[in-house]
């Protein structure tokens, strides 16, 4: 498989829309982004990227649920699709593959210092 | 309702994000905003939600989010469409060749003549545009107070431009210039040739394109430039630097080398002249007169400033330049010296006199433009009347398109499209016309030389840039949105007339056909006045005679003798100014009243050596000394004007010297028919003032005699320019003219039948074509040629009728006007004109009329009954 190119806050975004499963939109993903990882992120860098994966086919959407807040304006509701899922978790085995192959940090004296 | 649902978003970059946001977007991105309002409002404030609102709604404006008139990834179907457009418009083009060739060729005889137009004006209003330097370049101008008010004058003092250099300090380049028409003599040779004398600035400020040597010539003062022209005529193939030419100016000659040569000029250039000389080598420079006489000679002088340098700097300098003038000239003190920038000098020909330009020449202008309109509203005409014609066989195209979703501007812009193909085709056609067929044509006519330049002219490019886009808007719009008008269900049910009995079209046609007679009324009335007028007797007998020019008065007497000595000389006379020519006014005085009347100083033979027809009284009688000193003949009109009758009971006081009047003369035409004769008197005088000598030859002998009579002059004043001529070619000149305006005018006359002959041969053939099975019944029921004729015709002759009356009685105005503009001789309007213009188009008519009457003489009704 030629793999999933996925950009660091692609990789983000997917995940958290993923986390928030049905409540993905916005205003949702940017809240969610700031209180998991306290990274404040440009709402509409947030709408750029969610455009841009559901064009690559990991994410759908639907329209719905109002609120007055929004100016009874409905959300575009986000959800993780199944390629979605599938590339989150082949980033995550070649990551994890990756990092196993890492020498351990222990303290090796070998070099002889 | 929660509290603070009271406060809203600013409204302003609310509005700024529904303006540009793709509609597709904004729902989600205008409720995320709203949304992040209110939390930032919540926690912040409400200044604070208010600012963020505002970043959020700039940092949306990204390119995914941007509105387009059509979503980004179908740009490439944009191409495909335009594409789709042309292939179609092509095919429809070159099915319908022959009206598509209509169209096409009335547009490009109109393009023709709008550039030719364009041309001659532009090369009027743009002249001098292309120098390089020409807006750091600045005359100087002076305003006096005078009699009639203040005037501005394009010269100023010479020394003027001696002081320049210390005064006016931002000053680059400067030249005095001078126009003078000197005798040129090469080979013992002479011509009389437009010389400009001018500083060696001169050629550091303008800038010629040099075919030989270089402009640094002209700092030489024995060195000359001259055009290519000139040094073809002069050297022919030799090469000319070097050689060595004399000029006489003011009576003495001196000798000079040509140091360079010139392309020739263009009609584009703001300075007429054949050769450049050093204006220190010939004018007496200043130094040598005294103080007041070097003030008071004037020429124009130019200044180039510094670039960037603001003209109102030297304002200061200028004030002392006029202080100096006024202190040295007090009687005649110059108000104000000015700069007149050279880009402005022809919008201000008006304003300033003896400037470099002093006419516009408004008439030929206005000539020219009216009949480029006439023929441009002719060709828009013919094709707007086709084009409907065109389309209403592709309605069921419009309906089918109309009901797959295409909007009415996307229809219009499919037939606009077609429109410029036709357009573009008739541009280029127009300009091939005009480069190879109307401009030479023209400049043969009006002796000029203009050409196309589409590589140096910008202004070309503009202007058929402004064609284009004009004639297609004008002549396709109207159309289009007719067409795409229709209700589909209307088109697809075959309900919808359209075209050939429209209102519109006949409005055009009656228009057309009015402006086509106004044009032949026009033409004929032109050259039947030319007819007229050549005929004209000139109330004298021109025949047999030649005049000659005398230089200056000690030549007087030896030319006379010799050419008195001349066998074939039977008589001879001297004269002030000859008839034929223009003659000066003098004032007189009758009665106590004053008169500004012609007068003819003449030795005493001279009206019998002109042949002027006696009508009362006797002519001069040589041999009287008191016909000599106090003795007048006056013409017809003299008396008419005046008011009197042959005998006169009073005298006639001119110059203070009372005078009898002891003859009345017929009236006869000194100048031509473009002016009224005026009242005029002859007077004999005493020899040495004449300029000229009239020969009355033997009969039959003036013209061979010519060369024999140019000879002995050249004899007699070798370094003087022979200006000999028939009286019969007096009028030449005139005559020129005259008849190259009526080519002019024969020739828009002629366009114009052909236009609006092709115009109706389109509308008459198409309109045939769709009623043809009509026509097939018709026959097959046995209606005979007469019923079938008058059933295609009737239409347009009605037209006809109404346009002839519409355009008998505009041309009876407008070409009366016109001719009255041109003559005070000519033939008026008269029936043969009016009859000749209703003629044409009548036969125009008949003819295309009874063309597709022929089609439908040789047609089968079975053969096109039978097919569906």
């Amino acid at each position: 498989m030629k793999g999933y190119n996925l950009g660091e806050l692609e990789e983000l975004i997917l995940l958290t829309v993923g986390i928030l499963d049905q409540e993905a939109y916005g205003v949702a993903v940017l809240e969610e982004i700031k209180n998991q990882t306290g990274r404040k992120v440009n709402i509409s860098a947030i709408h750029t990227v969610l455009n841009r994966l559901e064009d690559k086919g990991y994410l759908k959407s639907h329209m719905g649920g109002a609120t007055e807040e929004r100016g009874g304006r409905r959300k575009r509701l986000f959800s993780i699709s199944a390629t979605g899922r599938a590339a989150i978790e082949e980033v995550k085995n070649v990551r994890n593959k990756l990092f196993d192959q890492l020498p351990p940090l222990a303290l090796d004296f070998s070099h002889g210092y | 309702m929660d509290t603070k649902l009271k406060y809203h978003p600013p409204k302003w970059p609310d509005r700024f994000l529904e303006f540009y946001c793709n509609p597709s977007r904004l729902e989600q991105i205008q409720g995320d905003a709203y949304e992040l309002f209110h939390m930032n409002l919540e926690e912040r404030g409400l200044r604070y939600a208010r600012f963020r609102f505002l970043i959020h709604v700039l940092s949306f404006f990204r390119w995914g989010n941007i509105r387009r008139s059509k979503p980004s990834y179908q740009t490439y179907n944009h191409g495909a469409m335009f594409k789709n457009y042309m292939k179609i418009g092509w095919r429809n083009l070159s099915k319908q060749k022959g009206t598509t060739f209509i169209s096409v060729f009335g547009l490009a005889c109109a393009v023709g003549c709008c550039m030719v137009a364009y041309l001659f004006i532009a090369h009027i209003w743009f002249k001098g545009m292309h120098q390089p330097n020409k807006n750091e370049i600045f005359q100087l101008t002076y305003t006096v107070e005078e009699d009639e008010g203040k005037i501005t004058y394009g010269t100023v003092a010479e020394p003027i431009s001696e002081l320049i250099p210390e005064n006016l300090n931002q000053v680059k380049n400067q030249t005095r210039i001078l126009t003078n028409f000197s005798v040129l003599i090469h080979n013992n040779e002479s011509f009389l040739q437009r010389s400009l004398y001018v500083d060696s600035g001169f050629m550091e400020m303008f800038e010629y394109r040099m075919e030989y040597g270089f402009p640094g010539a002209l700092n030489e003062p024995d060195e000359v430039i001259l055009t290519h022209q000139l040094s073809e005529k002069l050297f022919g193939d030799t090469h000319p630097i070097g050689q060595e030419i004399s000029l006489v100016t003011d009576g003495t000659e001196k000798l000079y080398k040509v140091g360079g040569v010139m392309a020739d000029l263009n009609d584009m250039d703001m300075f007429n002249f054949d050769l450049l000389v050093n204006i220190e080598s010939s004018h007496n420079t200043s130094l040598d007169l005294p103080l007041k006489d070097a003030w008071s000679s004037e020429l124009w002088t130019f200044v180039q400033l510094e670039k960037g340098t603001n003209p109102m700097d030297l304002n200061p300098g200028l004030a002392m330049l006029k202080e100096r003038q006024n202190q040295i000239n007090p009687e005649k003190p110059y108000l104000d010296l000015e700069l007149v920038a050279y880009t402005d000098l022809i919008y201000k020909v008006d304003q300033i006199e003896r400037g470099v330009r002093t006419f516009l020449g408004l008439a030929p202008q206005i000539v020219l433009g009216a009949i480029a309109t006439f023929i441009m509203i002719l060709a828009v005409f013919n094709y707007i009347n086709i084009s409907i014609l065109m389309a209403s066989r592709r309605l069921k195209e419009i309906g089918v398109r109309k009901v797959i979703g295409s909007n009415k501007w996307q229809l219009i812009a499919q037939f606009l499209s077609e429109n410029l193909l036709v357009c573009l085709m008739a541009i280029v056609l127009g300009s091939l016309l005009a480069a190879f067929l109307f401009l030479p044509g023209f400049n043969d006519i009006a002796s000029k030389n203009l050409k196309i330049d589409l590589f140096n002219d910008k202004y070309i490019w503009m202007f058929l840039a402004g064609m284009l886009l004009f004639i297609t808007l004008v002549s396709g719009l109207y159309p289009a949105i007719y067409i795409t008008s229709f209700k589909p269900i209307h088109i697809l049910k075959g309900n919808q007339q359209l075209g050939s009995k429209s209102v519109f079209t006949s409005v055009l046609l009656t228009f057309q056909f009015t402006l086509a007679i106004i044009s032949i009324v026009a033409g004929v009335a032109f050259v039947q006045t030319n007819y007229i007028n050549s005929n004209r007797d000139w109330g004298y007998e021109s025949s047999d005679k030649i005049i000659v020019n005398v230089p200056s008065p000690e030549d007087y007497t030896p030319l006379k003798n010799k050419f008195a000595a001349l066998a074939s000389v039977n008589e001879i006379s001297g004269s002030q100014d000859y008839v034929g020519n223009w003659i000066r006014e003098e004032e007189l005085i009758y009665d106590e009243q004053k008169y500004e009347i012609g007068l003819l100083n003449a030795e005493a033979n001279y009206s019998e050596v002109l042949d002027l027809k006696l009508k009362q009284g006797r002519m001069f009688n040589p041999a009287l000394i008191s016909d000599t000193e106090e003795s007048i003949l006056v013409n017809q009109k003299f008396l008419d004007r005046l008011g009197l009758s042959f005998p006169l009971t009073k005298k006639i006081t001119l110059d203070s010297v009372g005078y009898n009047v002891v003859g009345v003369v017929e009236d006869f035409h000194t100048i031509y028919f473009q002016s009224l004769i005026d009242p005029l008197v002859i007077r004999a005088s005493p020899d040495s003032t004449f300029n000229y000598l009239t020969l009355k030859m033997s009969a039959g002998t003036a013209a061979s005699s010519m060369e024999e009579v140019k000879k002995i002059w050249h004899e007699t004043i070798p370094r003087g320019l022979f200006e000999g001529k028939l009286q019969t070619e007096v009028f030449d000149h005139e005559v020129k003219d005259v008849q190259g305006v009526s080519k002019l005018i024969l020739f828009a006359a002629i366009l114009a039948v052909v236009l609006a002959a092709l115009g109706l041969f389109g509308l008459v053939s198409l309109n045939m074509n769709s009623r043809i099975k009509d026509f097939c019944v018709r026959k097959v029921f046995g209606a005979d040629l007469g019923d079938l004729s008058m059933k295609l015709a009737k239409r347009y002759l009605i037209i006809w009728v109404i346009a002839s009356v519409l355009g008998g009685g505009l041309a009876i105005f407008l070409v009366s006007t016109f001719l009255n503009s041109f003559f005070a001789f000519h033939s008026g309007v008269g029936l043969i004109p009016l009859g000749l213009g209703f003629l044409v188009l009548f036969l125009v008519i008949v003819g295309t009329v009874s063309s597709q009457i022929m089609k439908i003489v040789k047609a089968n009704p079975a053969r096109i009954l039978k097919a569906e």
